[in-house]
């Protein structure tokens, strides 16, 4: 075993009042993918942030090949070899890969020209380095999130090349491009890149990681081995055994609420990248919860915002009834009349005023009810609070916090308990845990479960495969626009992986 | 702390800080914090005459607020267009435009005052919903389009007024306006109350309370703190939208009116630059350029603030170069304090 690379001991950080380390201890080895697991709040991000110089420990020492260091600034700890990839990827869209590459340390011809061609050959250089075929010349912002992420990487090391810092690298990434990279960073550990990798998703950890360090409260919950039982990595992230991340099913599922046969979403537009229904029968009854499987663009995000009338501007062809009744889903008040809510994706860019109060959020999808002949009543407002507060236990229990304040779980269970109290009887939720931990996914699942044992139909789309597998009575799997199979929940996950597809399992 | 706390509150409660941050309490009583400053600092730099401080002599502080009246009724109409994230820069030229329709109504038109008041808030409402439509329809900048509509209605000021001031007489008759319409420029109760003022006054009651307890006024909210997401909850947003602009042409409108009944004559170039003072107004009082935040009687204070500065710096014969400065720092102060807070909130950078 190589000497460590990077040695954290004893690390304590305050905010205020708020310990966000409680003396920490970390390594990293040369060559090594370290995966640093925890919810939120429980110190990761200020664990990273140390590391790459935003803060400075109050108390401990960071040492790197044995020596102790000090880092004022980012800039100081890239100097010291340390790169960090933050999730919001700090490139420049409108400008192409070449000058985000250089931004800031740009080739220059005498004279104090750019050197563009120059630049140019070097960035296609180390994009090729790394197998990656990515046109120096493209603009940002016309590459996927995960060529996005390939250049955020290969711009990192080109800053600092013995410790890289990952947050959350693959949250926004499809199943193909998250195998790509973690090619790619099995290949710079072999090069002997220290890679620190955070992430949220334990099924991914046994696939890349070395060494699993899990966080729990500002500590250090434990170290354990990558393959270590998914149970045990539960246990230590939320501290108490989770027996069941996944409610039981539902008995027997009532009546039909939604039915599509042969339902085809006829644009207005034809636009690339929106693949539009093209043929889906599928139905939803009361108390059942149905999944929607497919690779990335099979069209699970655009049948929900049809659906719901969010989605580009088109017509409904085949047959489309709620109840039985068949109904015209042209516009978001269509659906709304028909009982039909929506949870995005995208909870802070269209789910979530985020400057505005947790309360004032909750109330938003039944401001008509709360607001007789126009005036808002101030007793039904605060009643419909206190039933979203009793129906999801948000933290911290005040609704006067902005929402903005609030974790990505906590968040996610306002735009839940906002449309909840709405009284819908089909929602369409779309990826409802993306980026939520671990403790907030297992009482969203339960509270949907409950929710579909009163009545509520449910259709969710979602990317995270157990999750479908474990939350669903029934997954339909979707591809180009069409249902290809269905299955009935508690299915392996590599039958519902090979019909996305368009294998036989 | 408790849910009963917003209930109480009825009215929308701005992005609360999580634990008693004391900037994010000066912040959200900034523009009233700052009146009472420029309040203290009035009275301390104020001349005195035989021992009284003439800043606060009751006529001084009754044109302080009949200055501003003008002004404040435009920002408080502006502060809807900014929660919503919106800007109106056409309201300066819309009071213009309605100091003129007014004047020529009376004068030339031979109308009377109940028709030509009603006709000119109407004209209005009308342009501003025009201006709304268009930015909702076409997804166009209301930046553009209200600078389209600040040049249009100038333009059609000028059609109207024929480029000539027009004055306003008073008497029975042809050419002659009711001798009512003076009482714009006059004081009542015991001659100590601007009636401009009180217009001003009672338009900020009636907004305060659309604002905070209307459906209408939690729309407004709504449309500014996240478009995308009020209307995944069913909010009609662009009819919300095309109301606030239609809010600011009906404020402009009654700002004309009074600014004619003020000065007894209706000129195209009335109002220059009011657009600017009232954003700023509006700013000082706390209401977010991002929208989504904001307060009425912000905008007030933020409003007589501002007058009242321009007042003492005047007592001391202090060159209006030096207000402008002194306005330009206030603003600056006052943003510079919202974004303090925005990042302490850690909602942006």
């Amino acid at each position: 075993m190589s000497a460590p690379l990077l040695v954290v001991t004893g690390a304590v950080k305050r905010f205020g009042g708020v310990q966000a380390l409680r003396g920490v201890d970390f390594d990293l080895k040369p060559g090594e993918i370290h995966a640093l697991l925890g919810e939120n709040g429980a110190g990761k991000s200020t664990l990273m942030n140390l590391l790459s110089g935003v803060y400075t420990p109050d108390e401990g020492t960071i040492q790197i090949d044995g020596k102790p260091v000090q880092f004022n600034n980012p800039r100081e700890a890239q100097a010291a070899g340390i790169a960090t990839i933050f999730q919001e990827l700090d490139l420049v869209p409108t400008l192409d890969v070449a000058a985000n590459l250089f931004l800031g340390r740009e080739l220059m011809r005498p004279g104090g020209f750019l050197d563009v061609p120059a630049m140019r050959n070097e960035a296609r250089k180390r994009l090729e380095a790394i197998e990656l075929a990515i046109d120096p010349a493209s603009m940002v912002s016309n590459l996927s999130i995960g060529q996005r992420q390939v250049v955020a990487i290969v711009k990192a090391l080109s800053y600092a090349s013995r410790v890289l810092i990952m947050d959350e690298p693959t949250a926004a990434l499809t199943v193909g491009e998250v195998d790509r990279l973690f090619d790619i960073m099995r290949k710079l550990a072999a090069t002997g890149v220290g890679i620190v990798y955070i992430s949220h998703r334990l099924e991914e950890v046994p696939q890349i990681a070395d060494r699993v360090t899990v966080m729990r409260d500002g500590r250090v919950a434990g170290v354990t081995e990558p393959h270590a039982p998914q149970a045990e990595l539960v246990r230590l992230l939320v501290g108490r055994p989770l027996d069941e991340l996944y409610p039981e099913r539902a008995k027997a599922p009532g009546k039909t609420l939604l039915s599509l046969r042969d339902a085809r979403f006829r644009l207005a537009h034809e636009s690339a990248g929106w693949q539009p229904p093209a043929g889906i029968s599928l139905d939803v009854k009361a108390g059942e919860i149905v999944g929607l499987a497919g690779i990335m663009g099979a069209g699970r995000t655009e049948l929900l915002s049809a659906l719901y009338g969010t989605g580009l501007s088109g017509r409904w062809e085949g047959e489309v009834a709620v109840d039985g009744r068949p109904v015209k889903l042209d516009s978001i008040n269509a659906a709304r009349a028909a009982g039909i809510a929506f949870v995005t994706d995208d909870r802070r860019g269209s789910g979530l005023m985020l400057r505005m109060a947790v309360g004032l959020n909750l109330v938003m999808s039944v401001i008509r009810r709360i607001s007789p002949f126009g005036l808002m009543s101030a007793r039904r407002q605060a009643d419909a609070i206190k039933q979203s507060f009793g129906q999801f236990d948000i933290r911290p229990k005040n609704p006067n916090i902005a929402v903005g304040a609030l974790s990505g779980g906590n968040q996610q269970k306002v735009v839940l308990a906002k449309e909840i109290l709405g009284n819908p009887r089909l929602l369409l939720l779309d990826e409802p845990t993306r980026g939520v931990d671990v403790g907030a996914k297992g009482e969203i699942y339960a509270r949907l479960r409950q929710l579909a044992a009163q009545g509520l139909g449910i259709l969710v789309a979602s990317s995270e495969m157990p999750e479908l597998i474990g939350l669903c009575d029934r997954i339909v799997v979707l591809r180009q626009g069409r249902n290809v199979a269905e299955f009935t929940g508690g299915v392996d996950e590599h039958t519902v992986l090979a019909a996305a597809n368009g294998r036989e399992a | 702390m408790s849910g009963e706390k917003v209930s109480e509150a009825g009215g929308p409660v701005a992005a609360a800080p999580v634990h008693r941050d004391p900037l994010a309490l000066v912040v959200r009583f900034q523009s009233l914090i700052g009146l009472v400053v420029v309040a203290i600092g009035g009275i301390i730099f104020s001349p005195r005459r035989h021992g009284q401080i003439l800043f606060l002599d009751p006529d001084n502080i009754a044109n302080i607020v009949r200055a501003v009246s003008e002004t404040g009724i435009i920002a408080i109409g502006m502060t809807f267009v900014i929660i919503t994230a919106g800007i109106d820069l056409s309201v300066g030229a819309v009071l213009g435009l309605s100091s003129v329709v007014t004047a020529s109504m009376m004068i030339s038109g031979g109308f009377g005052l109940i028709p030509t008041i009603l006709a000119v808030l109407v004209m209005g409402i009308v342009f501003g919903a025009i201006q709304g439509t268009i930015s909702t329809r076409f997804r166009l900048e209301p930046f553009i389009v209200t600078l389209a509509g600040l040049q249009a209605a100038r333009g059609l000021a000028l059609v109207v007024s024929g480029n000539q001031y027009i004055n306003i007489s008073y008497g029975e008759g042809p050419g002659l306006a009711p001798p009512v319409f003076a009482v714009l420029g006059e004081r009542l109760f015991n001659n100590t109350v601007p009636v401009a003022t009180i217009v001003f006054i009672v338009f900020a009651a009636i907004a305060t309370i659309v604002l905070n307890t209307t459906r209408f006024g939690r729309y407004v909210f709504a449309v500014g703190g996240n478009e995308r997401a009020a209307r995944i909850s069913g909010v009609p947003v662009s009819m919300v939208k095309i109301s606030v602009y239609a809010i600011t042409g009906f404020a402009a409108a009654l700002a004309g009116i009074v600014h004619a009944g003020q000065f007894n004559f209706g000129s195209a170039n009335d109002g220059m630059g009011y657009e600017l003072t009232a954003i700023a107004a509006v700013v000082i009082g706390g209401t977010s350029l991002f929208g989504g935040a904001g307060s009425m009687v912000g905008t007030v204070a933020g409003t007589i603030m501002l007058g009242a500065l321009a007042n003492i710096l005047q007592l001391n014969n202090i060159t209006p170069a030096m207000q402008l400065l002194a306005t330009a720092a206030i603003i600056v102060l006052a943003a510079v304090l919202q974004s303090l807070v925005r990042r302490r909130e850690g909602l942006g950078r």
